[in-house]
């Protein structure tokens, strides 16, 4: 069998179909389009419906990351009728959401991310021989490893939540499992197998506690030169090859970064409320607007739909808005009018700016002064960003950074689950508004919903791809990939693989395909599946 | 060498990631060991660029022997039947699912949403979504009741929101290694191999079940059938048998199961009251009561074996 058709990679990019239009000119992206090229209106199916039908339902909006709309649903049911969370409750809900974010980041890495810096456009880089040997799809050194590592965690989850994907096992009150020693003891077990076989040998080249003492640009360069081990690790190797590959000088974006932070502190939030949520967050959110940060209000998120095949409205926070309604004039790529709509994606703008979401964003709000003492506080990105600024290269290493944190996150979680006590605490149903958060693998997520008479009168989701992949809004403004991608210099307009990396740096859960166009003339030169 | 196109509709990549779990054999093996040769899968195929489109085409006309199309997700018809809300390689994916299928040796429809249509048909299904062979329970679907593939079968329906691993690559491995007329279907075109038992076989709360003991969430033992809408005893699949990820499944977990593998899912179509929560008439009986029996003689029995003393000290489950 040829090579080819072993190139299988167990990837992340699914989920629809995206499709990128972008112009260029004497080789640099002018302007950029991006347009989601499916439609299934969950929220539609919701309204009217149980108030509990998004602990089913929303999970099934995106497999990859199932766990992470499950704990918005159950966190928006919370605020909305008041429940009381047990520390137990709290942590396993953190526990499921921790291993579905790190299952999430050597699968990425690998199967998404790195087989693009085998491609030839590196060929003549000192480091690309070995960047193949590694990196290759499928037939890669750590291809494998990192792959089969990956599939870990989600083992932890199932040990909780009886499966992955698709558990329904956070509930409004708690979580419906009450795990035993073996379960505790099974999943210390399967994430100790995760660091030896591939976080700490393959990926860091070092012991966790070495590499969390990194914290600044300037440690880092030191870690990577600090032995041959670590020089030498995938982490290591992946640092000096994007350095010397240029990675570190493209794909730029928007400037402003958006998190909702995640994992609830155990005894912070036992009578969860919208207003107690940021203090409560041990993954911190907040909106870094290039030069300040803001305290996280979701009262500033607005949606656009001008560009949406959507019927129009103004402008409006989810809680305000009406339910979608699908146009008839849906148009493939190469016959669309980007001045009217264009994607089945909203636009959706924090304090009207559009904003990126993603480890990034997590990172430079981990780096924020003002974080409390529990909270997640590494000023590791603070630096970078100031040395490097925002890049493909950046983006990368913010999502590979946070393996170590979180790993040791969940072993000290699952050390604190006191199987004595409560798991559950019986709700008491009521209409009312909710809202619920977190941080998906790819960024901020959250669910917005309204209880009247009993079932649902609306429901609103917004992911981290629709901040990313959305399009331009009301006023014109790109979208974060689509801004990302301008400026964006492509050595081959036949196989451009730089549009390919800008793009998978944000991980957006859809199938993209770039359709490259002669500015001028408007003819298409080439058209790739990524 | 077996060739196997894999497409997504309305899909949420939900059986894609599942698959991706698999052990025996891995996605690897798959192809390396049993020949499997995957043509095109949307997360693990190569980077072909407007290849794909013209490697369908080349399906379409027999140029490329299609032996197996895989289909993941819904088949979205709206707006009015036109199925533009969900374009692919620059045409609706109704229309190349309508062409591939005529074409392919099997047709294997994975997942909830490609065998009956799943959550994106439930009213007032806004995309217009159906299943392959069925919506919901009703015979037709998409590519109609009558409807065989080029070796003689209906659609074979591998359901489950997600499919099991295991369900998809055995399926898989048993058509390439010449086992094809060992799939035996039932009425709903699932392979008997997998969804003959229910799930409450294997389940470690059956004695409760049989006790009528209650199950509650956050705590141990107990059935999760009188409260908590269990379905085990009306589900067809082997969720207990075969477990999940290696660990687990949804009863072991305290997790009630939500019938993913049978036709109605999400079953009562998510109304008031149906969602987690045993749905009852006159508020005792429970409305859907365990597959074969007479819903008057079920509640006959239960009515007098909940009288019964029981020994409810066997419910408790050490921690
Ligand atoms: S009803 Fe559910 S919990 Fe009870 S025994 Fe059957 S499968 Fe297990
Ligand atoms: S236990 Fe029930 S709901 Fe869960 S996967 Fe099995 S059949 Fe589906």
């Amino acid at each position: 069998m040829e090579s080819k058709e072993l190139n299988i990679s167990p990837v992340g990019r699914v989920e629809g179909d995206l499709d990128v239009k972008v112009y260029m000119e004497g080789g640099v992206v002018t302007r950029a389009h991006t347009q989601a090229a499916m439609f299934r209106g969950f929220e539609k199916i919701m309204q009217g419906k149980d108030p509990q039908s998004g602990l089913i339902v929303t999970p099934r909006i995106c497999g990859i990351c199932g766990g992470s709309h499950l704990y918005c649903a159950s966190s928006a049911l919370d605020t909305a009728w008041k429940t009381q969370l047990s520390p137990n409750a709290l942590l396993l809900r953190a526990i499921g959401q921790a291993t579905e974010t790190i299952q999430s980041i050597p699968r990425w890495f690998y199967a998404i991310f790195a087989t693009d810096m085998a491609n030839k456009k590196f060929a003549s880089k000192p480091l690309y021989q070995e960047v193949v040997k590694r990196f290759a799809a499928y037939v890669g050194t750590s291809f494998q490893k990192g792959v089969t590592a990956s599939g870990r965690p989600v083992e932890v989850y199932a040990l909780f939540g009886g499966q992955w994907p698709h558990s329904s096992y956070m509930v409004p009150g708690g979580v419906m499992c009450a795990p035993t020693l073996k379960d505790i003891t099974r999943a210390h077990a399967i994430m100790n197998q995760f660091r030896n076989d591939w976080l700490e040998p393959v990926w860091l080249g070092c012991s966790i506690e070495r590499y969390l003492q990194v914290k600044s640009w300037d440690d880092l360069m030191a870690w990577v030169d600090e032995n041959e081990s670590q020089r030498n690790s995938d982490l290591g190797l992946f640092i000096r090859a994007s350095l010397e590959f240029g990675l570190d000088t493209f794909g730029q974006g928007v400037g402003k970064y958006l998190a909702f932070g995640t994992y609830l502190h155990k005894d912070r939030y036992n009578r969860p409320t919208i207003e107690a949520r940021n203090d409560a967050l041990i993954s911190a959110g907040g909106f870094y607007d290039g030069e300040n940060y803001h305290a996280l209000d979701h009262m500033q998120v607005s949606e656009h739909v001008q560009h949406t095949w959507f019927k129009d409205h103004a402008p409006l926070h989810p809680w305000e808005e009406p339910i979608p309604t699908p146009v008839e004039t849906s148009t493939i790529l190469t016959e669309t009018d980007f001045d009217g709509k264009y994607s089945w994606s909203k636009s959706p703008r924090y304090m009207e700016h559009a904003a990126e979401a993603g480890p990034l964003s997590r990172v430079i709000m981990a780096a924020n002064p003002a974080n409390l003492e529990h909270q997640n506080r590494d000023p590791l990105f603070g630096d970078i960003m100031k040395e490097k600024g925002p890049s493909v290269f950046t983006r990368t290493l913010a999502r590979m950074h946070e393996a170590p944190r979180i790993y040791e996150y969940i072993n000290e979680w699952l050390g604190q689950i006191d199987l004595d006590a409560e798991f559950y605490i019986k709700p008491e149903e009521r209409d009312g508004k909710g809202w619920g958060a977190t941080e998906a693998a790819r960024g901020a997520l959250a669910h917005w919903i309204e209880i009247k008479n009993g079932v649902i009168e609306n429901y609103q989701v917004v992911a981290p791809t629709t901040w990313n992949v959305g399009p331009n809004d009301g006023e014109g403004k790109p979208g974060p990939i689509e801004a990302a991608l301008e400026g964006t210099e492509i050595e081959d307009a036949h196989d451009p693989v730089e549009v390919g990396m800008v793009a998978r740096s944000f991980d957006s859960c859809l199938v993209c395909t770039v359709h490259a166009h002669d500015a001028k003339d408007e003819k298409e030169l080439a058209r790739f599946k990524l | 060498m077996i060739n196997v196109l894999w497409l997504q509709g309305g899909a949420c990549s939900g059986n894609t990631m599942s698959f991706l779990n698999a052990e025996e054999p891995t996605v690897v093996e798959l192809v390396t060991d049993f020949g499997i040769n995957i043509l095109w899968h949307p997360s693990i195929g190569l980077e072909i660029g407007e290849q794909v489109s013209d490697l369908l085409k080349d399906c379409i006309s027999k140029k490329i022997q299609l032996d197996i199309l895989v289909f993941e997700g819904s088949i979205v018809q709206g707006p009015n039947g036109k199925g533009t809300m969900n374009y692919f390689a620059d045409r609706p994916m109704m229309n190349w699912v309508k062409e591939l299928s005529e074409v392919a040796q099997f047709t294997v429809a994975i997942g909830d949403c490609a065998t009956w249509g799943g959550i994106p048909a439930v009213p007032p299904n806004p995309s217009e979504s159906t299943g392959m062979q069925f919506l919901k329970k009703d015979k037709g679907g998409f590519l109609g009741a009558d409807y065989k593939s080029q070796a003689g079968l209906p659609v074979i329906n591998i359901p489950g929101c997600p499919a099991h691993p295991d369900w998809i690559t055995q399926i898989l491995v048993g058509i390439a290694t010449g086992r094809a007329k060992d799939i035996l279907l039932d009425d709903y075109h699932r392979p008997k191999t997998f969804f003959t038992d229910f799930v409450q076989a294997g389940c470690p709360n059956v004695n409760n079940f049989a006790q009528k003991v209650d199950g509650h969430f956050g705590k141990r033992g107990g059935c999760l059938f009188y409260e908590v809408g269990c379905r085990g005893p009306m589900t067809h699949a082997s969720c207990n048998r075969i477990l999940w990820n290696r660990q687990s499944s949804k009863t072991r977990a305290n997790h009630p199961c939500l019938g993913c593998t049978e036709p109605g899912f999400p079953h009562h179509d998510l109304q008031k009251g149906s969602v987690f929560n045993t749905m009852k008439y006159l508020g005792v009986f429970p409305q859907d009561v365990p597959t074969g029996q007479s819903k008057l003689l079920y509640y006959a029995r239960a009515g007098w074996e909940k009288v019964l003393p029981t020994n409810k000290e066997l419910t408790v489950t050490s921690k």
